[in-house]
């Protein structure tokens, strides 16, 4: 089926479904409901609550009260997650590596059974393109049909980005030299570990980070900080670069020979770190373990196949049950490759009856650094693994956890510490530049903050109020006050710094009160004698 | 006295048990699943059930706390939801570490608190025990994290007299408590953050020994000390401070038991891997078996420490009669 074609079928299927979903229907001229906005509290995100109190304060303009419920984030995400009872929310979906890959911001998101999409979104057109994208093999081609769903998510309000965040990081420019920042994750990145160098000391970078690691299992891992320490330790079969496309490593090639068949090419000399060498069969091992175990990162690829093969002394074969473009960076650059002779193991012989279960006190890997002890609560060392194809050029990195990002600050001012790994509070980032040595800056990202409606309640139904609640977000000064100006206004679900994937025709929409009352107005909306917002007749 | 001791016992043990139950119960009634910490709620149905099973969390919760109950008393506490760590391992070495914290804020609060104590008494209304009184009041009312954050702005940002944080400088951890009792840089780090708790506790023993000496004073003992013409440090220290200690030594006891749990502002000030900061990072991850382990743990101190306190008691004081229902 031709691309217009295809979005013109959806479009007569859309066409039909909107006739049963007619908004406001019952609301007929009465007031709009005061709603409530749900955004996690300030000791979880100071940025938040402080964006949710101007655009609570906004939507006055256009004559209808809201009201701000800045709340513990786990109550919040029971809320929006498990019991689906939310009018708004705001949240940060964070540029993590893997979601430079468009499936978490277009599919998860917005398709009817996407498993982020817990707000109700439902237009067929959306749910037809990126059902196509996700089997679509041909990169060129699945890019067209990503723009096409951002478009269309943008032209039907369906969320409202409000900003895109740089990662805002700082180092010791007196100390390091040589980093490499990657889309999404600043100077915190793999890229930087791998070509990073100590001009002075013992040559080990010292890397802070505000919350403390929790887990170097790499079958249980889920959470992108336990991901960042593991791929130090535990090698890939291939990476995300620096600018968000795929670098091979462990595999030298992943070749998609039709739809259906990936052939995978490990690379010669590869070692572990106790010695043993890194062969097809513990990659095949792995994807078994893994899916046997059901590895909750990875067992929804793996799902996905039908049978791996080994082919050849360094050579596998993966058969899918169909095909599946996100795999590449969903599931091969995540995957960690296990050394068979350690994990065929366990859990039987670590007297723990479940493999997530298992601490994994002393990883080893086949990974750039090797591992040398983990003093919970405080910090992380590993040193370079100078066997290393891409051995590292630092003697290694200590990754440090301080109880706050002032405390982080003060120690990169004092000198006991080198460089940020994740976000530094912006405000901080502004101090820490003015210091000689110390560089603070916004790195680019793909994240964005979120401005998230229920559409399946009261006005969220009527494209026409999403649009004029999109219009009342007062992004500029969001970005230059709450933000410290390192960000840029929102507008489509991909980020301009996603180059590849952005749809670089769509535009913020600007903050306009008297243009969002337009809206309204043309919509049928009108305003009773106090200003307060009704409902079309 | 074996059988006061003996019922004391039977009593700590129901206390510890209640509490042990009280903490199930709570923790269980905050609000938000478990899981939907330890993984993001995107992941598929199947996938969360898959780690409520791993946890245990699958089961009914009648289950739950009679597994809860069988583990405690098997000393077996489990494992941590979010790093798969033994709850034991993890408690055992953020306690030592808030134990070294403590025992040193400790012992700069009851030494300094009872030396300023005993000077503020001998020196009634004088301008060092009305100094000493509002300076006392004065370091209670003030929260941890402002007197803290100003020795660290301080001493450490601006003068550069101590490093920002931390038990010993990054990269070089000891091997075992002793190795780090022999750090230089682990005495540089432990300082500021004393301090900080020093100044907080102070004052709660300080006016304690002060109202005990003065009521020591007015003894008729002491002034038959004076008549005979000793000095006056022996008749402070050897006759008034000791029989004025003993309110201290009660309170002692309890605030060390506070104390250990009561400090996750220093503890995160000075990013100081303690029991303090654990709470807080396992309460709020939903980490059920580490919450409870941490505030059990932090319960059965209290009551034995005051078990001990009133063991102690019975032995130091001896006018102190043991009547059929405990003390008289």
């Amino acid at each position: 089926m031709k691309r217009r074609e295809f979005i013109k079928r959806s479009g007569i299927v859309i066409g039909a479904s909107a006739a049963s979903f007619l908004p406001n229907v019952g609301f007929a001229g009465k007031r709009v409901e005061s709603m409530k906005l749900l955004t996690a509290n300030a000791s979880f995100d100071p940025v938040r609550p402080e964006m949710g109190r101007l655009i609570t304060n906004a939507c006055k303009g256009i004559g209808w009260d809201i009201e701000l419920a800045a709340e513990d984030y786990n109550l919040g995400i029971q809320k929006v997650f498990k019991e689906f009872d939310f009018d708004m929310f705001i949240v940060r979906w964070t540029g993590r590596a893997n979601r430079v890959d468009p499936e978490t911001f277009t599919r998860m998101m917005f398709h009817e059974k996407g498993n982020y999409n817990k707000w109700g979104y439902n237009n067929a057109t959306v749910n037809a393109l990126t059902d196509a994208q996700q089997v679509e093999m041909d990169v060129q081609k699945r890019r067209r049909l990503i723009q096409d769903t951002q478009r269309i998510l943008f032209e039907d309000a369906a969320a409202s980005p409000i900003v895109h965040p740089s990662m805002t990081n700082a180092y010791r420019e007196d100390r390091l030299s040589g980093l490499v920042p990657q889309l999404g994750e600043g100077i915190g990145s793999l890229w930087t570990d791998l070509n990073v160098s100590v001009n002075s000391g013992d040559g080990y970078v010292r890397t802070g980070q505000t919350s403390p690691l929790k887990n170097l299992n790499p079958v249980a891992v889920h959470d992108s900080n336990e991901f960042k320490e593991l791929r130090m330790i535990y090698d890939r079969l291939i990476q995300v670069g620096p600018d968000g496309s795929i670098v091979p490593w462990a595999a030298t090639s992943i070749n998609a020979v039709d739809s259906t068949t990936v052939d995978i090419t490990l690379r010669n000399g590869m070692k572990f770190h106790d010695g043993k060498p890194v062969t097809v069969e513990d990659v095949k091992f792995t994807f078994d373990y893994c899916l046997k175990w059901k590895a909750p990162f990875f067992v929804s690829s793996l799902e996905k196949f039908e049978s791996v093969s080994i082919t050849g002394s360094n050579t596998m074969r993966i058969k899918l049950v169909k095909p599946h473009a996100p795999l590449m960076i969903n599931f091969f650059a995540q995957i960690f490759i296990l050394p068979k002779h350690i994990w065929q193991d366990i859990p039987e012989k670590v007297d723990v009856d479940d493999v997530l279960n298992f601490a994994n006190e002393n990883p080893i890997g086949s990974g750039p650094f090797r591992f040398d002890y983990w003093d919970r609560g405080k910090e992380l060392k590993v040193s370079a693994n100078k066997d290393h194809f891409h051995a590292p050029k630092c003697a290694g990195i200590i990754r440090i956890a301080y109880g706050s990002h002032d405390a982080m600050a003060a120690a990169i001012e004092a000198g006991e510490c080198d460089r940020t790994r994740y976000i530094l509070k912006p405000s901080l980032v502004q101090d820490l530049n003015k210091i000689n040595g110390i560089v603070g800056k916004g790195y680019a990202s793909h994240g964005w903050y979120g401005f998230m409606f229920n559409h399946l309640r009261g006005p969220f139904k009527d494209r026409a109020f999403r649009t004029a609640l999109d219009m009342v977000v007062p992004r500029d000064v969001i970005r230059e006050v709450v933000m410290s100006g390192y960000a840029t206004n929102g507008g489509s679900t991909i980020a301009p710094a996603n180059e590849f994937w952005h749809n670089s025709s769509i535009k913020s929409r600007q903050h306009n009160i008297k243009k969002a009352r337009e809206i309204l107005q043309q919509a049928g909306y009108s305003w009773d004698g106090s200003d307060k917002l009704l409902y079309p007749s | 006295m074996l059988e006061y001791v003996i019922r004391r016992l039977i009593y700590m043990l129901i206390t510890i048990f209640a509490v042990a139950s009280i903490l199930f119960v709570v923790f269980r009634l905050l609000p938000g699943e478990a899981t939907l910490q330890v993984i993001s709620p995107a992941m598929d149905d199947a996938v969360q059930d898959r780690m409520k099973a791993a946890f245990g969390l699958d089961k009914p919760l009648w289950q739950q706390y009679f597994i809860y109950l069988k583990n405690l008393v098997s000393l077996e506490w489990g494992r941590s939801f979010v790093s798969a760590q033994r709850v034991i391992d993890i408690l055992q070495y953020r306690f030592w570490n808030t134990l070294l914290l403590m025992a040193s804020g400790m012992c700069m609060t009851l030494v300094l608190g009872i030396g300023f104590g005993i000077i503020m008494a001998w020196k009634r209304n004088s301008s060092i025990d009305i100094g000493g009184t509002i300076a006392g009041l004065v370091f209670q009312a003030a929260p941890p994290f402002v007197t803290g954050l100003l020795l660290l702005m301080i001493l450490s940002y601006r003068l550069g007299l101590f490093p920002t944080g931390g038990m010993y400088p990054a990269g070089q951890r000891p091997d075992g408590v002793l190795a780090l009792l022999m750090m230089p840089a682990f005495w540089e780090r432990i300082v500021l953050p004393t301090i900080t708790v020093g100044l907080y506790y102070i004052t709660t023993p300080m006016l304690i020994m002060r109202d005990n000496m003065l009521e020591v004073l007015g003894s008729d003992y002491i002034e038959l000390a004076k008549a005979k013409g000793l000095k006056p440090s022996v008749v402070m220290f050897k006759h008034a401070a000791r029989n004025a200690l003993l309110g201290v030594v009660t309170l002692a006891s309890i605030m060390v038991g506070f104390a250990i749990g009561g400090q996750v502002v220093v503890e995160s000030l000075f990013s100081w891997p303690g029991m303090g900061q654990l709470m807080v990072e396992s309460a709020a991850s939903h980490d059920y078996p580490v919450a409870q382990g941490t505030f059990l743990m932090l319960a059965i101190l209290v009551i034995g420490l005051n078990f001990l306190t009133d063991v102690w008691y019975c032995y130091l004081d001896p006018r102190i009669k043991i009547s059929s229902t405990g003390l008289a």
